[in-house]
């Protein structure tokens, strides 16, 4: 029998009965060929390779991460639940030694969520890998990880989660915000001023193609991840760089994803996007498996696979080596945020975001302390088309004493007031998640 | 009348029984190099006193196919395999003439690379110059598309006394499973037909016309015409018939754990609301998992003869076995020996057991009877165990659906059924040990001849439909149509449901019992509008008994 190169977890939970609408690209259909071509191939039989049902994630699961308003329950549905817990279970089987990587091949994504959720964006409502570091930091002793973002989409849901954050490594690679929603993820876009450098942004043109990933991943993302010494790896494995996606311009092949998390070799793998369901993901996906169980992939091919037709143009392949240079910059050598007030002062930002999906507007005004100790107390308000102003504050984890006691105070504010209509505290040192 | 024949590894056990109960019943050792003529005794024996002409079917389980595996005795078959993208097809090599002919067909069974025609030529002609004359086909997603297994098949016709194609052997996906399936079934086909030959001369022989049918190890019987092209299919069909025992002497309608505790093993099986657990895919033989369904089942080493060992003052039992108790002259004590001591039996010379027990008695500093109870108490508790991970495995299967996610229905065993020679002595602690009510059927020396005589004939089939390619096809039935623009699921659940009955009525088996196991319909979408349907059911008709014994229990 055909045994993996090292032991490898699937959480596989393609929710044949869940779509946001018939006719979406998020429906029933999407991993029916990758159920389908993995069952053919035997993976299931591979030894090595085992399959684990997710977890269900719980409602403090989501509380230890986001914001939601009104609560939870209002923006979340069972499959969200499903989809988060099977990133916790990928995450448990790896920390508990009963494998060495895991992939959750899980449905509904999650990357575009953000840490205020008022409901769906971009096919998303909670992020799955954030509620999965976040199980990960409350229960196992991990600080340092990296998330490397490999959907064509900019990650821009898990960019605002982790923006402060300097524990938390994330890379988004992603077509080009100008020509791609959600249109953010430019490449100054380096972190707040506690995390300056720890949120980096790799925007490619359209129509980059295998060259052009693997140079990004070899010449940016790889000398990053090392110096940064992550303790975990989270690759979120959206699959629309794919050349035959229907929503995206780029030209990646399925041997290419499978490079790509061989080079990578994160600990955990979360799907995300990848909308040609018969044409990309049952290839894709069986490269990364295959990858992930350290087996060959070199015989995954697409049945249309035509090397020349998806050659990347010359000046492509310049203006990435260019922009290697800048990214480099940005990790080992961040300019520093002009705008940023001096320690223990609160630097404000506002932000307007929409909710493609569902259609909301929100509008936010978030302050978090400058502090050199922590990732500083974070305290955002904001309302929304659905949702009158409503307050979130975190306490982050390994909060300095001063951020510790400043959450508290603001949030004891705020409760005096009869200003919000919801009012959620995050309080990571107490682990303490509460709604009022 | 019915006639059940189980030529086991060790016994050969026979029944003959008709609606009022047991006519007659026969147990003999079974002689290993000669399966042919253990079954012909048991049959004349059992049917001596008979009119052997109105003997209306007879059911046999035979370990002659499992024995040509496990004994290697293996025809060389040509192996011609093609296969798309993916894991490399050398992978999974087997045999001593594996050839790999480029060609590729998709999940969406397209053909996107035909047959390199030459390489086949040249494959079939390496084989006629190596003499071999069984012959496997197998291509990646030939049960969505057999166009090129049918190929390769008939570029050997002329050439092969056998041919197996991968894509009548199950409707399933696995290409290594139908790799590995086909192979066995060529490797073991001439040994099985010749055996067939025989059987049915013999019978002939002995004056019996009945219905002969082939026990398989889901627990359905196959007629004897159809067990010819598939004669894997007989392989490991001894556990099903002691299930199958139980289920005619018993009325089960709960969910249930079943034990067969035997003189080397205990066989567990689950019960989900009375009826037998299949395995999801199929048998693994020699480590190669293959697409023969089978009755789930787990095996341990915890029998009667089991080995009991003191170390660290701490009592085991099995899972070796060092040759037969010591109260039947062996020379280390076994399970047996222990329930000599503590009472629960009085098998041989129970003071030869107790001679043994007080030794490994004092080796752990406890008294005689101290060590027997904790010998039993420990091969109680190893049953125990094994049905608790058993349980959990089955309670933590993967699903797929969130309905199956949040309605999943949980099996929680609420009676213990219990086979075999210690069976009645372990009553009490398996009682206790499970906290549910045990059962101990009357019969159960012969229960697995039992529930072969009683065996129904088993089906399962898939029919997959595309509306918007308008292919509509069934592979293990070889049946391959049009799908017409608005066919739905529920007309599909009519068709399957049709094409398995008038399936198993041609092979002269009941259609009783045909059920739709698995049903889908997903909306098929190009750009941004509906593009036709997938439509896939899965149809069966489930292992059983065709009556039940009555009074079997106490
Ligand atoms: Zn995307
Ligand atoms: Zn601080």
């Amino acid at each position: 029998m055909i045994k993996a190169g090292n032991r490898m977890g699937l959480v596989f939970f393609p929710a044949f009965d869940w779509a946001i609408e018939p006719t979406h690209p998020e429906r029933e259909e999407r991993l029916l060929y990758t159920q389908d071509q993995l069952r053919e191939e035997g993976i299931f039989d591979v030894e090595g390779i085992i399959e684990f049902k997710p977890d269900m994630a719980s409602e403090e699961d989501i509380m230890r991460t986001h914001f939601c308003f009104p609560d939870v329950k209002s923006v979340t549905t069972e499959s969200h639940l499903i989809s988060a817990g099977g990133a916790i279970r990928a995450a448990r089987a790896v920390l508990d030694g009963e494998v060495v990587r895991a992939f959750a091949l899980v449905r509904p994504p999650g990357h575009h969520s953000m840490k205020c959720v008022h409901g769906n964006r971009g096919f998303c409502n909670i992020n799955n890998e954030a509620i999965m570091i976040e199980y990960i930091r409350e229960h196992y002793p991990r600080k340092k990880i990296a998330i490397v973002d490999t959907d064509c989409h900019h990650g821009d849901g898990t960019q605002d989660i982790y923006w402060h954050d300097p524990d938390i490594l994330f890379i988004s690679i992603h077509q080009d915000g100008r020509t791609l929603y959600p249109g953010s993820g430019h490449v100054t876009e380096l972190g707040g001023p506690n995390a300056r450098g720890k949120t980096i942004n790799i925007p490619l043109p359209p129509e980059t193609s295998d060259d052009g990933f693997l140079y990004a991943i070899d010449k940016m993302v790889l000398p990053i991840l090392e110096h940064f010494g992550p303790e975990f790896v989270v690759n979120s494995a959206g699959q629309d760089n794919h050349y035959s996606d229907p929503i995206t311009n780029m030209n990646f092949s399925a041997r290419g994803y499978a490079i790509l998390n061989d080079r990578i070799k994160p600990d955990v793998a979360v799907l995300e996007g990848g909308y040609s369901i018969q044409g990309a993901l049952p290839y894709v996906n069986l490269g990364i498996v295959l990858a992930m169980a350290g087996m060959d992939y070199s015989y995954v091919m697409e049945p249309d696979f035509d090397a020349d037709a998806i050659r990347q143009e010359k000046d492509v392949t310049e203006y990435i080596k260019r922009l290697a240079d800048t990214v480099l910059q940005n990790y080992f050598n961040p300019p520093p945020d002009g705008q940023a007030p001096d320690p223990g002062e609160f630097m404000m930002r506002k932000k307007r975001i929409y909710y493609d999906t569902d259609g909301i507007q929100e509008s936010q005004l978030e302050a978090v302390m400058v502090c050199e100790r922590c990732a500083g107390v974070y305290a955002v308000q904001s309302v929304s088309s659905v949702n009158e102003l409503s307050y979130g504050i975190e306490i982050p984890v390994g909060a300095c004493d001063t951020c510790y006691d400043e959450g508290l105070k603001i949030y004891n504010a705020a409760r005096s007031e009869n200003k919000f209509a919801t009012i959620q505290l995050i309080n990571r040192r107490d682990r303490s998640y509460v709604r009022m | 009348m019915y006639l059940g024949v189980d030529v086991g590894g060790t016994h050969t056990d026979a029944v003959l029984l008709d609606e009022k109960g047991v006519i007659s019943s026969y147990k003999a050792v079974t002689d290993r190099g000669n399966l042919l003529s253990s079954m012909s005794a048991a049959i004349e024996e059992v049917t001596k006193n008979v009119k052997r002409s109105e003997i209306g079917n007879i059911n046999l389980s035979t370990t002659l196919s499992t024995n040509a595996i496990v004994e290697n005795k293996l025809e060389e078959v040509g192996i011609i395999v093609s296969s798309g993208p993916g894991i490399h097809p050398k992978n999974y090599s087997i045999g001593s003439h594996f050839n790999i002919i480029p060609g590729s067909i998709d999940h969406r069974g397209k053909i996107i690379a035909g047959l390199d025609e030459k390489l086949l030529r040249d494959a079939v002609s390496g084989s006629v110059q190596k003499k071999l004359r069984v012959f496997a086909a197998v291509t990646k997603f030939s049960t969505r598309n057999p166009g090129q297994e049918n190929e390769i098949g008939d570029s050997l016709s002329g050439i092969a006394d056998f041919i197996t194609l991968g894509h009548r052997m199950s409707p399933r996906l696995s290409f290594p499973r139908r790799i590995a399936t086909s192979y066995y079934n060529s490797a073991v086909w001439r040994i099985y037909r010749d055996f067939a030959d025989s059987i049915e001369k013999s019978l002939k022989g002995l004056g019996i016309g009945a219905r002969i049918n082939i026990l398989k190890a889901d627990g359905g019987t196959m007629p004897i015409a159809l067990s010819r092209t598939i004669p894997v299919e007989s392989i490991l069909s001894g556990p099903a018939a002691s299930i199958l025992g139980i289920i005619s002497l018993c009325d089960i309608s709960e969910d249930s754990i079943i034990l067969d505790i035997g003189g080397t093993t205990t066989d567990i099986a689950i019960f989900a609301s009375g009826s037998p657990l299949i395995e999801r895919d199929g048998i693994a033989f020699a480590g190669l998992p293959t697409h023969v369904r089978a009755l789930k089942n787990s095996s341990i080493g915890i029998g009667g003869d089991s080995l009991i060992t003191a170390a660290d003052g701490k009592i085991t039992v099995g899972p070796e076995r060092r040759g037969p108790a010591m109260a039947v002259g062996g020379d280390r004590p076994a399970l047996v020996d222990a329930m000599n001591i503590t009472g629960s039996s009085a098998y041989g010379n129970v003071e030869r057991s107790r001679a043994g027990i007080e030794k490994i008695a004092e080796a752990a500093g406890l008294t005689a009877e101290g060590a027997a109870a904790a010998a039993e108490e420990y091969a109680v508790g190893r049953i125990r165990e094994e049905a608790g991970q058993m349980l959990r495995r089955i309670n933590e299967k993967p699903v797929y659906t969130i309905h199956e996610m949040i309605e999943g229905i949980e099996i929680k065993p609420a009676r213990i059924f219990v086979m075999g020679g210690p069976a009645e002595a372990f009553r009490d602690r398996l009682a206790a040990a499970f906290g549910i009510p045990v059962t101990v059927p009357e019969n159960y020396g012969v229960a697995n001849a039992i529930g072969a005589a009683l065996a129904k004939t088993t089906f399962d089939i898939e029919l997959f439909a595309d509306t918007s390619s308008g292919v509509l096809i069934v592979p293990n039935l070889g049946i391959k149509k049009q799908a017409p623009g608005d066919y739905t699921v529920e007309k599909a659940e009519e068709d399957a449901r049709n094409y398995l009955a008038g399936h198993v009525r041609s092979l002269g088996g009941e259609d009783s019992g045909v059920e739709v196991v698995e049903s889908t319909s997903f909306r098929m979408v190009q750009g941004f509008s509906s593009a036709g349907r997938d439509i896939r059911v899965k149809c069966q008709i489930k292992p059983g008994v065709v009556m039940k014994m009555h009074g079997g229990v106490k």
